[in-house]
């Protein structure tokens, strides 16, 4: 293949031009508001994208327009305009401020509940820092590290333009673009996410995670994740961060594609705490996520999950157990407090022979919230021996809020074994006076109880998640009981 | 001609024969609920409560909609459907039809009669006021429909204090046609009286008949119901049964079902809590082999504090059987101090046999104890080798292990006769002899 | 003389308008060990819990001083940094969290109160290590959801070895011997005698003598009616076990 030049770029896009009878101007940092086929041509077209890719997306684009939104979810929020967005906006250089005294204080008391240390303090509010070169170095060993092992990690716009192959073959294949509303508008207009292929029995000697990404640009509104874990492979990939993301878009639509080819083990950990909007429901996130893993023979996936952020939740981060003998898990804790409403769970569809599946689920319901869980575990008719176990437990603080269950068991072999349970139960007032009678406060005695009865999932975190977690957990549900 | 315009034009053929018009405040009812089923028309796949359980093939059928006759009947035929041995009440009918001959009603002390003379009669006028049709569910087309056609069906009504001596049993029998049946039962049971009762949906011959039934159940304050259903019918006929209850303080209702027959059974029990210390039991028990299927659909809607629900459904499976529960508790703001449990258990003995479970809690309230449960599996195979190895042949074995796992929903029946009759009908589904 | 810990002083408390406590009197200096003894209804452990600060009791008159300051303001967290620590007749369980990190929040928090860094991991296995070989305790239970599945006999072991972590200067023990055999009985007698000490002072509470046998009163208060009716030394203890209370009245 002939080098790319720009005389090229230029050519192609006179001819698309023709063919589209559109000019977008390629300088312009945001695109007016609106969606259409010719933005997504020019984000295309921003985005330095193969032809294939905007066939791509353009035959997403077509898709969504023909979808509605669901409405099937335990949510209520005012359905965002789409066409009232703006689909691109090049990554804006964050405004530098010279010291931690110009940064909002309430962010810096959150950061330091957190246990955020001073530099990363500065880092997250886009503080000039002194020791940058220290931090770009770690991340140049870090690259190193990978590189030696053979191991792909970068955006996803530059997989695209580096490994097409890779991304063609596996683009789309978990989360079609048919999937649902909001994986359509993704594939369609997506601007930014991580790419990571784990070669052949590769054990990534380190977690992975976006968090080292940060400074190659922002996570986009759209965001698009795709790993790979090739035969044999392990990987453990953190995705999101504890520290509270103020962002300004209020709708995320991201799409999430992992493959566990044969004995591959992929283990992927969140932490979502986007803003949930204020204490009158003002305001925050709506988080509309797909996410989904494919498992090969052999093969694990287990999803861990922290949701303490966003006003409205949508979210199902699902195993494909194709491969015999593929293990699909998912530990999730979803707290919701004020007026945030979340509507959570995962699918685990049992294809394979002798396939297992875990799910443990957390909801701690808090303020006038609603927090649901959503599960399916289907097992079909060639799933021999399959098993499942669900186990499903919320706590209320409080007479205003809600807690529900909505569990979905299809099952079509008379091999499978699959046992449900959910429980719902409240802090109990005695429990908060006898941690009083010890000393501890109100606000740490519920942190406390929650962390205990969120323990089996805390427990799944990468060590160093764990304990930031466990502090998010607290500081999201302070002074909810008066 | 579809069902749907066929039900439009039999309802207006009844309407100009007058046939519906047996008086004149349930007729507006009628023609209300008709304009909803014509609106709304059967349900279908994309409503969430109809998900898993498609009535196309069952509505797609030619059924005789007006011309409901009765076919006779020996009672030597007959009697082995009736719990005998005790003395009952009766009402039976016959295609849809009440068989006075068969029958065995009272209007001492209590009510048990035809819903339809009940409403002739002005003695009854202000129970029907008050009762007829305000429980049923206003937003499935199903009950509108059975509203608008009804004309047969139980009317039972106790008095205060009364503890009734006798058992009632409401048999629907049908034989030799492709009839739609719409039977409605009304149940009233004023303050601190008792009453057992049986309704039985028993075909007789090969006829496929489609049933669609509403029940509505009223227990007052410290009143005590207890409910049981045989479903029975052959492989050939279908049944929607929908039965609401409410409850006042302190009463307590359980409601027994028992799914053996039909091709297709739909159950939509729908419990409303509207007083404090009561309690609710829903009890369900399914053995289906072949292409049976049956569907049990729960709600129980907790809507006042300090009560109980106590749910539990066990189905077995074979064949190509298919088994849906759906269970929701619901539990209102101000419903404090709630306790409701909800257990589903499946055993899956067909290579074809599926379920489908959705068990759900929506919780509004915090100081609430709540669970469900839901398991899915097989028989122990080392329990069933053990039974073997001490010389049960392996049939036997397979029967009575299969009979320890519905034991404890058929502990719940109160009515020693009656739990002897579904024993029986349980060892016959079963291919054996077992003197359990 | 040394100044008084406690000091009730014409304590009426109840819950909303039922008085339960109709003015109480007590005074408890270091190094003393008192029982309150009475039927049940009378009002102890509505005592105990009014002390220890339980909202769901309104003091109505009265004040309580804790080494000579009025305590009545402060939270039930506040009451414990300062050195009262009750052990229920019924601990909570709490499902998830281990004894170790229970103990080690309420210690924690302690020193915070007190202005000083959180105790290092070290020096607090030390402790632990420490205090239940004083007790004579099987550390097995510390990685245990806290009272979680615990035997009756567990539980009451479980709140003696927390107030040997917490060092309080009151100790009100509340029907710490319902619910035991006489060997549990004797161990948790064993570790409060143990943690007893000049500085300290002991408040039982006890509808039975049984217990006094073991952690022997210096002085011995009935209650009946929310009010003390008599105070006697050690033996006025073995005088109701063989009179009952009617005697009294």
């Amino acid at each position: 293949m002939s080098k790319y030049t720009e005389e090229d770029l230029k050519k192609e896009l006179e001819n698309q031009e023709y063919e589209y009878g559109f000019y977008s101007d390629l300088n312009a940092e945001t695109f007016p508001k609106g969606l259409n086929e010719e933005v997504i041509i020019a984000i295309s077209k921003k985005k330095n994208e193969p032809q294939w890719m905007t066939e791509w997306r353009l035959d997403a684009y077509r898709i969504w327009k023909n979808m509605e939104e669901p409405d099937w979810a335990n949510v209520n929020y005012p359905k965002p305009d789409f066409q009232a967005i703006s689909y691109y906006s090049a990554p804006k250089p964050k405004k530098q401020l010279d010291s931690l005294d110009e940064v909002d204080d309430e962010l810096l008391k959150m950061y330091e509940k957190l246990g955020i240390s001073i530099n990363e303090q500065k880092r997250l509010a886009g503080v000039a820092m002194d020791i940058v070169v220290d931090s770009v170095s770690v991340a140049t060993t870090f690259k190193k590290t990978l590189a030696e092992k053979g191991i792909l990690f970068m955006p996803i716009s530059e997989a695209i333009q580096k490994h097409p192959d890779l991304v063609k073959k596996y683009l789309g294949t978990i989360v079609p673009k048919t999937d649902n509303f909001y994986a359509a508008l993704n594939s369609a207009v997506f601007t930014d996410g991580s790419f990571c292929y784990i070669p052949k029995g590769v054990k990534c000697p380190m977690e992975l995670s976006t968090y080292f990404r940060i400074n190659e640009g922002g996570t986009g509104q759209f965001e698009r994740t795709l790993l790979i874990a090739d035969k044999g492979s392990y990987v453990s990939y953190l995705e999101g961060c504890t520290a509270p993301q103020r962002d300004e878009n209020q709708l995320h639509a991201a799409v999430v594609e992992l493959i566990a080819l044969d004995d591959a083990e992929i283990k992927y950990s969140t932490v979502q705490n986007w803003y949930p909007g204020d204490k009158n429901g003002k305001g925050g996130v709506f988080n509309f996520v797909t996410k989904r893993g494919l498992c090969e023979t052999n093969a694990k996936i287990s999803w861990t999950q922290v949701e303490t952020g966003s006003a409205v939740t949508w979210k199902y981060p699902s195993c494909i157990l194709k491969g015999d003998n593929s293990v699909g898990e998912f530990y999730s804790i979803a707290v919701t407090n004020n007026y945030q409403q979340a509507d959570t769970g995962t699918k685990m569809i049992h294809l394979g022979k002798n396939t297992k599946s875990t799910i443990i689920s957390k909801g701690v319901s808090a303020g006038k919230s609603q927090n649901s869980y959503r599960g399916l575990v289907q097992v079909h008719n060639k799933a021999e021996n399959a098993r499942n176990f669900s186990q499903c437990d919320s706590l209320l603080m409080g007479d205003k809020c809600g807690a529900h269950t909505f569990p979905y068991i299809e099952c079509k072999n008379n091999t499978a074994q699959i046992e449900h349970e959910a429980t719902t139960s409240k802090i109990g007032e005695d429990q908060i006076f006898y941690c009083n009678q010890r000393g501890i406060d109100t606000d740490k005695a519920i942190a406390l109880i929650v962390n205990g009865f969120s323990k089996e999932v805390l427990n799944k975190l990468p060590m160093e998640f764990a304990v930031e977690a466990r502090k998010l957990l607290e500081i999201s549900l302070e002074g909810s009981v008066g | 001609m579809n069902l749907k315009d066929k039900l439009t034009t039999g309802f207006f053929e009844l309407e100009n024969k007058g046939e519906l018009h047996i008086d004149d405040s349930i007729h507006p009812i009628r023609t209300k609920a008709f304009e909803a089923f014509e609106n709304k028309g059967f349900p279908t796949k994309k409503e969430e409560e109809w998900k898993y359980t498609p009535l196309k093939a069952i509505i797609n059928k030619d059924y005789e909609i007006t011309n409901s006759y009765e076919a006779a009947v020996e009672l030597n035929d007959v009697k082995k459907y009736f719990i005998q041995d005790v003395d009952t009440y009766k009402i039976v009918f016959i295609n849809g039809v009440y068989s006075s001959f068969l029958s065995e009603t009272t209007h001492s002390g209590i009510d048990v009669c035809l819903l339809s003379s009940a409403i002739k009669k002005p003695k009854y006028k202000l129970i029907l006021d008050h009762y007829f049709n305000k429980i049923a569910k206003n937003n499935e087309s199903l009950t509108h429909l059975n509203t608008a056609f009804t004309q047969q069906g139980a009317f039972i009504h106790i008095p205060k204090n009364t503890v009734v001596s006798k058992p009632i049993q409401i048999i629907y029998f049908s034989l030799n046609g492709n009839q739609f049946l719409q039977p409605r039962n009304l149940v009233v049971v004023d303050e601190n009286s008792h009453v057992q009762i049986l309704e039985r949906h028993q075909t007789i011959d090969d006829s496929s008949n489609f049933t669609n039934s509403v029940t509505e159940i009223f227990a007052a304050k410290r009143a005590i119901v207890d409910y049981n259903k045989i479903q029975n019918d052959t492989e050939k006929a279908s049944l929607i049964d929908q039965t609401f209850v409410q409850q006042k303080d302190n009463s307590i209702v359980s409601v027994n079902t028992f799914s053996f027959g039909g091709k297709f059974t739909r159950n939509n029990l729908e419990f409303y809590q509207e007083g404090e210390r009561l309690e609710s039991n829903l009890n369900g028990f399914s053995l289906l082999g072949n292409k049976q299927y049956v569907d049990n659909h729960t709600v129980v809607y907790h809507n006042q504090p300090n009560c109980e629900s106590h749910e539990l459904y066990k189905g077995i499976y074979a064949d190509k059987a298919t088994g849906v529960f759906n269970g929701k508790v619901i539990v209102h703001q101000k419903a404090q101090l709630t306790n409701a449990f909800q257990q589903n258990n499946s055993i899956l003995i067909g290579d074809k046999s599926t379920i489908y479970a959705k068990p759900q809690l929506e919780i509004f309230a915090d100081d609430v104890k709540c669970s469900h449960g839901c398991t899915i599996g097989q028989l122990d195979e080392t329990a069933l080798f053990y039974m073997q190895q001490r010389g049960i042949p392996k049939k036997e074995a397979h029967a009575l292990l299969l009979y320890a796992f519905g034991n404890d929903v058929i502990e719940k029946i109160k009515f020693p006769k009656l739990k002897e009759r579904i024993t029986k009908l349980m060892a016959k589904k079963l291919g054996v002899e077992l003197g359990f | 003389m040394s100044k008084p810990i406690l000091e009730v002083k014409d304590l009426h408390a109840g819950i909303e308008n039922n008085e339960i406590l109709k003015g109480i009197n007590l005074t408890i200096k270091p190094g003393e060990v008192h029982a309150i003894m009475g039927p049940n209804g009378s009002g102890k452990s509505t005592l105990s819990s009014v002390i220890a600060g339980n909202e769901t009791y309104d003091v109505i008159k009265g004040d309580i001083l804790f080494e000579g300051e009025s305590i009545l303001d402060l939270s039930p967290e506040e009451r414990a940094h300062k050195g009262i620590f009750m052990s229920f007749q019924y601990p909570v369980e709490i499902p998830g969290v281990t004894t170790t990190n229970f103990i080690k929040a309420a210690i924690n928090a302690k020193r915070k109160s007190q202005g000083l860094e959180d105790l290092p991991a070290k020096d607090m296995l030390k402790m632990i290590k420490e205090k239940s070989e004083l007790l004579e305790m099987d550390r097995k239970f510390l990685s245990r959801s806290l009272n979680q599945g615990f035997s009756g006999g567990e539980k009451k072991r479980n709140e003696i070895f927390q107030m040997a972590m917490l060092e309080p200067k009151l100790a009100i023990l509340d029907e710490t011997d319902s619910g035991l055999d006489i060997d549990a009985l004797k161990i948790v007698a064993n570790g409060v005698n143990k943690l007893k000490n000049k500085d300290n002072a002991v408040l039982v509470i006890t509808h039975y003598q049984r217990l006094l046998d073991y952690i022997v009163p210096d002085f011995v208060h009935v209650l009946h009616n929310g009010k003390i009716i008599k105070s006697g030394g050690k033996e006025l203890a073995h005088e109701l076990e063989e009179k009952g209370y009617d005697w009294l009245k």
